[in-house]
């Protein structure tokens, strides 16, 4: 059961369950003493099949404890002290839709919902409009359409849905939903903590939540009232807070426009923006740095003011991300979910541990479970739980894991060897030199005029298959398909110039009548658009029952002149069809 | 033997046996030496151990001396300190927790290694404790997954307890006293 992996020993797998059914990301899973009683339990919301069977999944030691259905999908999940009441018994916030729903002793206890964004006043107008009798649907679709291109304020989702109808379901639509007021939600897409007044382990935190709508609010932990709104310039994906609401506070957003913003107190504007070259997947705060993981397989390291400090590849796509935090040891890590089925940890940009697993991990939390600190509480792809404790002698050295010289250094060249002949062979120029060269250059003139007469008489009788006027550039292929004794000839034309088309033109064969039977020995050309190729095809029989196979030549002539522009000259195979009669 | 121990029983003294008691946190050492002392010298409430904590009880022929050490992970690596003087070891294990029996296998391991405990045939008690909670798990399965079978150098017996009521703990510190008991002569 606790047998050495890749990560050298360092973690105890004290539990594995594939079928545990468990689909989840790391914004999802918190750690909490739920009882009050020093056993931490893990909080999941689950996100079943995505359409249905959304859970809150509790489980103690290696056991499901309680299970309740959740509404709607979760998009976050955090576990947070409310008040001061003893016994410390911490609530869970699950953030579904426009709503924060509050579990206390995991039975739901405050349901909190988002104010509604205000509605362009002139679509509110047309509605009313509509309900008065005033207009038909057909001019309330114009007139909201102008809306839709104009105004700042954009529409609601009614009248996007109107919008987009079929014109015979428009009236049954806008009886049914006219009587209603017009209201704009927004939906949550991130949720943190942060502490109220005290850096205490069990102070009493406020909910932090990023919205579509491209906010941050900070909710009350009691009264459940909105105590600041900042806004971004991006819908935010991922959140991290720290410090205190009442003294100072940071919150690190990343958002969908690939920016990460840092808020700060007293400012309702990000005061800090990093710039990323690709998109962020993991956003994670160690001590005073942030790192993020982004979608180009790296990880960079930031200061909170938003300086760039390090980068390192990974050698995977990150899937997830989370913080290891363990206060006992004075050590702060960043673990990495890859694609590969690895969970890296690292520590800036060392590679401290490495964690195979039988899956690929979706989410990663790190933190006390039951009664042991350094507990690393994973969920696989396949819906699977994995349990692994960290070894109490477990000693993370900062080397660097990539040690020495990269590996191609190592790797001999493939230099030949030379054998006696090439020794013998040097000799012989060393001794006979200048009548080596002197014949080499005798027989490098011959082959040029031998080249250039050969080349001449080809020109002359357009023997080549490309044609080099420049009034009709054309390329010329031809194909034989078949096993005979019928066969399928295909010539492919192009015309090379740049916008110039030719006109024109035809095609003439020459063979022997003796053999082969050809029933269009004359074809005429389309004209010919640059660029394009133009399969131009005819069919040959073969009568000869000899298996004798002759040359075919084709010219392709411009009417009325004489002289061929293109030659091609095909090898005609045996025709095998009469052989085998 | 015989002759040795009615000299002891007739000066009406008692050998004296220093005890380890190891296991993890929250594993009930401390309620087992509790439940083994005479009842009008136990305590009512239990509270986590600090440190370690010295403890003294009698059986018929033996008094032992008990360093019930604390099983928190903070205080583990005190244990080491007090190997040399361990006699015999009781390790108390909680069956219920089925999570960190790994953890538990961990610390047997190392302790098992440690050059103060390697090369000395020491007896080694463990409780399989907890057994009152319901989905505990058997002595058997506790000491498949602790792999008690690859102790082959020192005498070693498993009991299931609960020592809430003391079910089990006298069968353990009998065995414990005749193992000591062989080993001396």
């Amino acid at each position: 059961m606790s047998e050495v992996s890749g990560d050298g020993g360092k973690w105890l797998d004290a539990h594995y369950d594939p079928v545990a059914g468990l689909y989840t990301f790391s914004s999802c899973v918190d750690l909490a003493d739920l009882s009050g009683d020093g056993e931490s339990r893990l909080v999941v919301g689950d996100l079943g099949s995505g359409l249905s069977g959304m859970k809150l999944k509790v489980f103690q030691g290696t056991a499901l404890l309680s299970e309740s259905t959740l509404l709607d999908l979760p998009t976050g999940l955090v576990a947070f002290f409310m008040d001061l009441h003893e016994p410390r018994i911490p609530a869970v916030a699950v953030a579904s839709g426009p709503c924060i729903y509050v579990y206390k002793n995991l039975r739901p206890y405050f349901k909190f919902t988002l104010p509604g964004l205000e509605v362009n006043p002139v679509e509110q107008d047309v509605w009313q409009q509509v309900k008065e009798g005033q207009i038909d649907p057909l001019t309330m679709k114009e007139m909201l359409e102008g809306i839709r291109k104009k105004a700042d304020v954009p529409l609601s989702v009614r009248s996007l849905r109107f919008l987009s109808l079929e014109t015979d379901e428009m009236d049954e639509f806008v009886q049914l939903h006219k009587q209603q007021p017009i209201k704009r939600q927004t939906v949550i897409t991130c949720v943190g903590t942060l502490k109220k007044s005290t850096a205490d382990e069990d102070g009493v935190s406020c909910l932090v939540i990023g919205t579509e709508s491209s906010n941050v609010y900070v909710l009350d932990p009691e009264a459940f009232i909105i105590l600041s709104k900042m806004s971004l310039p991006a819908p935010p994906t991922m959140i991290d807070v720290t410090g205190q609401f009442d003294v100072e506070f940071r919150i690190t957003v990343a958002c969908r426009n690939g920016n990460i913003y840092i808020l700060r107190r007293d400012s309702d504007k990000p005061k800090y923006s990093m710039e990323l070259s690709s998109h962020p997947v993991g956003l994670v705060r160690v001590g005073k740095n942030v790192v993020v993981g982004c979608t180009d397989e790296s990880l960079q390291g930031f200061t909170q003011k938003g300086k760039k400090l390090w980068r390192t590849t990974l050698p995977a796509p990150i899937i997830t991300m989370a913080a290891m935090d363990l206060p006992t040891r004075g050590f702060q890590g960043v673990l990495v979910g890859l694609a590969n089925c690895e969970v890296h940890l690292y520590r800036d940009k060392n590679l401290l541990s490495n964690i195979k697993t039988p899956d690929v991990v979706t989410s990663i939390c790190f933190g006390r479970y039951g009664r042991e600190d350094g507990t690393l509480i994973m969920t696989t792809k396949g819906g699977g739980l994995m349990v692994k404790i960290l070894k109490r002698t477990a000693i993370f050295d900062d080397r660097d894991g990539t040690p020495g010289p990269p590996l191609a250094q190592s790797v001999r060249l493939n230099v030949p060897k030379k054998t006696k002949l090439y020794v013998d062979q040097t000799l012989r120029e060393r001794e006979n030199g200048v009548a080596m060269h002197r014949a080499f250059y005798m027989d490098l003139s011959r082959m040029r005029l031998a080249a250039a007469k050969a080349y001449v008489k080809a020109l002359e009788s357009s023997l080549t298959p490309m044609s080099s006027s420049l009034s009709e550039p054309l390329k010329m292929n031809a194909v034989v398909q078949g096993l005979g004794p019928t066969f399928k000839l295909t010539l492919n034309m192009q015309n090379t110039a740049a916008c110039r088309p030719v006109m024109n033109l035809a095609i003439s064969f020459l063979y022997d009548e003796n053999l082969y039977r050809m029933r269009t020995p004359y074809l005429r050309i389309p004209l010919l658009v640059p660029g394009l190729i133009y399969p131009v095809e005819t069919l040959v029989e073969c009568t000869s029952d000899k298996g004798i196979s002759d040359i075919i030549k084709v010219f392709v002539l411009h009417e009325g002149k004489g002289c061929p522009l293109l030659t091609a000259h095909i090898n005609m195979p045996v025709s095998e069809g009469l052989m085998l009669n | 033997m015989g002759l040795f121990d009615r000299l002891i029983g007739w000066l009406g003294l008692k050998k004296e046996v220093n005890i380890l008691c190891l296991g993890l946190d929250n594993s009930g050492k401390t309620t087992i030496i509790n439940k083994l002392k005479p009842n009008n010298a136990q305590t009512q409430d239990i509270v986590p151990t600090i440190g370690f904590s010295i403890e003294k009880f009698k059986t018929s022929s033996l008094s032992f001396t008990v360093f019930d050490m604390s099983g928190q992970g903070r205080y583990r690596n005190l244990w080491e300190h007090y190997y040399k003087e361990g006699q015999a070891i009781i390790f108390v294990i909680d069956s219920a927790d089925k999570l960190r029996m790994v953890v538990a296998k961990e610390e047997l391991d190392t302790l098992l290694n440690h050059p103060d405990i390697k090369h000395r045939r020491i007896p080694i008690l463990f409780f399989a404790n907890k057994m009152d909670v319901r989905d505990a798990l058997s002595s058997v399965k506790v000491s498949q997954l602790l792999c008690l079978d690859n102790i082959k150098d020192k005498p070693w017996h498993i009991c299931a307890t609960d020592a809430l009521r003391g079910d089990g703990l006298q069968e353990g510190v009998d065995w414990l006293q005749d193992q000591i008991k062989s080993l001396r002569t």
